[in-house]
């Protein structure tokens, strides 16, 4: 029975805020957490993945369907929060799916924003935690390198991560046809997500003056403001933002609206009715969708502006479409590799290499062995085979013997690579796998 | 051979518009210069055809329903042109050249001929003051009405979503929002003047600045309704959407003075009657 790969987990499509907030695995900021989850029975290798977005558990399990429910008991003893909660919102991946799942996240084809850059960040910064405390072992090392370069292969051979920029550039093409003019304009930032931060990014070129950020916590809006050459506020001061701005980007994502009907109404009173350019990046929504229907207020959501995207560029889904190939691709080469993980399959290897060599050094020397009586040659391909099974011996018994399975999946990925029977496929992106040697 | 450029005027503006509206279906970008290359022949055309009638009038040309509408158009056109160089949009075309090609077919249906001899209250310098002031404020209300209703347009494909192709052929909101701030006390003031002028020629020729002829009571309620909106957008702030209603409903209301009075309440700028337009009905 091989070990399977195993995910476990929630995201911004099937877990409302509310469920994605209690489940972030506190503690995990060293990695501890994804250490602790080793000692759960069956579990070889873990990784933690938990951004704003999503919540999910990569492990290598020896048996995944019994290994599910003690992984989500764990999940609730962590975050302290009953299993039925949140259960309803889980997906379970296994094999083929779960490894295709990470390939896909680390991409950018699951993010909220198709093909926005930083999720591959926050995926290397949740490898680099596990693996900094061992919970990682050959397996995730290998796919998390390989999710990497999937990653790398999607940026660079479709149009994916146009797809993002192409959001802000709707939504600076739509204030420009409502604005007309945006050199005058002031934009207001409301809350600091990534896509927020993109789309002011693009917006602030366009601008003038100054960018004001509003958050919570009045040091992220005065660290994003300090980026974008802005100026902070606290949330307090937002209906006089408000007033003033004329493009206001929301992204807090808390769970109550932020900017109601009624609100807005009072602060197009004050504005003289000047038109308001409102984008709703946050999910769930920061604004009321009714607000649009307030006169002079436009209000466009994540969702509108990617589907005027969508209109824009006709080749975009054949771009997802593209990505997706590659992810397959690279899954399918993943498992050739997994399933070459077998101890079975490798013992075989090894022997058929030295059997091998032997058999060409003993053709070699055929001129020289020319003389030999039957008897004496029966003797010499004795000695070669005795030699070759005597080198084999131990480290083809230490194979066999090693139980524990992480462990086990390291030495028959060394003796791989020892023995070099890796078969064709040998890494051309091996510079990225020095720390699978660790 | 009377009215050579005025008919070829009309031929060049009937195939801009028919040239716009091709553009708006098909949207071949192409075509686009073609129509407005076509409507500035045309009023080129057209302002030869005033200058024709004005030399076989031997006075300024606006005695008469048909001269009054193509100097109409003529003012339309003109400032449609010259908004090309603020507002470059096909849709804007698409509007302003069937609406003068439509003044001019109806104007030709009412007789061009020149009385002879010119009533003699025509014949005064008061007729082009009060009639090209007139005229040209109901000018730029009609494209404060063209901005207002593509304001109208844009707005709703905006809230609506429906970001297509359309949507980008239409200027930008606060541009078109802008005809109407800069149109509006601009318009009102031409037409205050115009008002004013014809109660100054009524007192110089009758003897009393008002006589609450249909015309001039219309113009009175017009002047008010642009007034009232003076008022909203100054004083209260109306804007946008508003606005863009307000000018298309003043504009109705323009056009009812200008063209419906004439023709259906009569008085002495009547359309018809033994002596047409300017009779004194004393």
């Amino acid at each position: 029975m091989s070990c399977e790969v195993l995910l476990i987990g929630l995201n911004h499509s099937t877990a409302p805020v509310s469920v994605r907030e209690q489940i972030t695995f506190p503690g995990n900021q060293d990695g501890e957490v994804a250490h602790r989850l080793l000692s759960v029975e069956g579990v070889g290798e873990a990784i933690i993945f938990s951004t704003c977005n999503r919540s999910e558990i990569l492990s290598v399990a020896e048996d995944a369907s019994a290994t599910t429910p003690r992984l989500i008991n764990a999940i609730s003893l962590i975050n302290a929060i009953k299993p039925e909660s949140f259960m309803d919102h889980l997906y379970v991946k296994v094999g083929t799916d779960a490894v295709r799942h990470v390939f896909r996240v680390a991409s950018s084809l699951d993010s909220m924003v198709v093909g926005e850059p930083q999720v591959l960040g926050q995926v290397k910064e949740c490898y680099k935690r596990a693996s900094a405390v061992n919970a990682t072992g050959p397996i995730l090392n290998r796919l998390m390198h390989k999710a990497f370069f999937t990653a790398k292969r999607v940026r660079s051979e479709t149009g994916v991560a146009l797809a993002a920029v192409s959001v802000a550039y709707v939504a600076v093409e739509l204030a420009k046809k409502i604005l007309g003019d945006l050199r005058d304009k002031s934009v207001l930032l409301v809350g600091a997500g990534e896509m927020a931060e993109l789309a002011a990014r693009h917006l602030a070129g366009q601008v003038e003056k100054q960018v004001t950020v509003v958050n919570r916590t009045f040091e992220n809006a005065c660290v994003l403001a300090k980026q974008l050459h802005g100026r902070a506020a606290v949330m307090e001061q937002i209906e006089e933002c408000l007033v003033t701005a004329d493009i206001a980007i929301t992204s807090t994502g808390s769970c109550e609206t932020l900017i109601k009907c009624a609100h807005l109404a009072k602060v197009m009173r004050r504005r003289r009715y000047r038109p308001i350019f409102l984008i709703d990046i946050a999910m769930p929504r920061d604004v009321e969708p009714e607000a649009n229907d307030i006169d002079g207020v436009y209000l466009y959501n994540i969702d509108d502006l990617q589907s005027v995207a969508a209109e824009n560029m006709g080749e975009r889904r054949q771009e997802a479409l593209r990505a997706e190939n590659v992810v397959l691709e690279e899954v399918a080469k993943f498992m050739d590799w997994t399933r070459s993980l077998d101890s079975t399959p490798t013992i075989v290897a090894i022997r058929q290499k030295l059997e091998t060599i032997r058999q060409s050094e003993l053709a070699r020397c055929n001129g020289k062995l020319a003389d030999l009586t039957a008897g004496q040659r029966e003797a010499v391909e004795m000695i070669t085979r005795s030699i070759i099974n005597k080198i084999a011996h131990d480290p083809i018994a230490f194979l066999k013997k090693t139980k524990s399975r992480p462990k086990r999946n390291l030495y028959l990925d060394v003796a791989q690579r020892l023995f070099d029977i890796r078969g064709p496929e040998s890494d051309p992106d091996s510079g990225e796998e020095e720390s699978v040697e660790k | 051979m009377d009215l050579i450029f005025f008919k070829t005027a009309i031929v060049f503006y009937l195939a801009a518009s028919a040239v716009y509206l091709f553009f708006l279906v098909s949207l071949i970008t192409k075509s686009a210069p073609i129509a407005l290359w076509s409507a500035a022949t045309g009023f080129a055309l057209h302002g030869l055809s005033i200058i024709h009638r004005a030399v076989l009038c031997g006075f300024f040309p606006l005695g008469t329903p048909f001269d009054a509408l193509s100097f109409f158009a003529w003012f339309i056109m003109g400032l449609f042109l010259l908004l090309q160089y603020r507002v470059p949009s096909p849709v804007f075309g698409s509007i302003a050249a069937p609406m003068a090609s439509v003044l001019m077919l109806f104007g030709s249906t009412f007789s061009y001929q020149i009385r002879e001899p010119l009533v003699p209250i025509l014949h005064s310098w008061w007729l082009p003051i009060h009639v090209i002031l007139a005229l040209a404020g109901n000018a730029v209300f009609a494209l404060m009405a063209i901005g207002g209703f593509m304001y109208i347009l844009q707005e709703r494909l905006i809230k609506n979503k429906r970001i297509g192709r359309f949507h980008k052929l239409l200027p930008a909101l606060e541009t078109l929002d802008k005809i109407n701030r800069h149109g509006l006390p601009f318009g009102f003031f031409l037409l205050t003047l115009g008002i004013m002028s014809g109660a100054l020629w009524a007192g110089s020729v009758w003897g009393f600045y008002w006589s609450w002829d249909p015309k001039e009571t219309w113009s009175l309620i017009t002047w008010f309704a642009y007034a009232a909106m003076v008022h909203q957008r100054i004083v209260l702030g109306w804007r946008g959407k508003r606005a863009a209603v307000l000018a298309l409903i003043g504009f109705v209301l323009v056009m009812f003075t200008f063209v419906g009075v004439s023709a259906l309440l009569g008085g002495h700028h009547a359309f018809t009657g033994a002596a047409g337009m300017g009779a004194v009905k004393l």
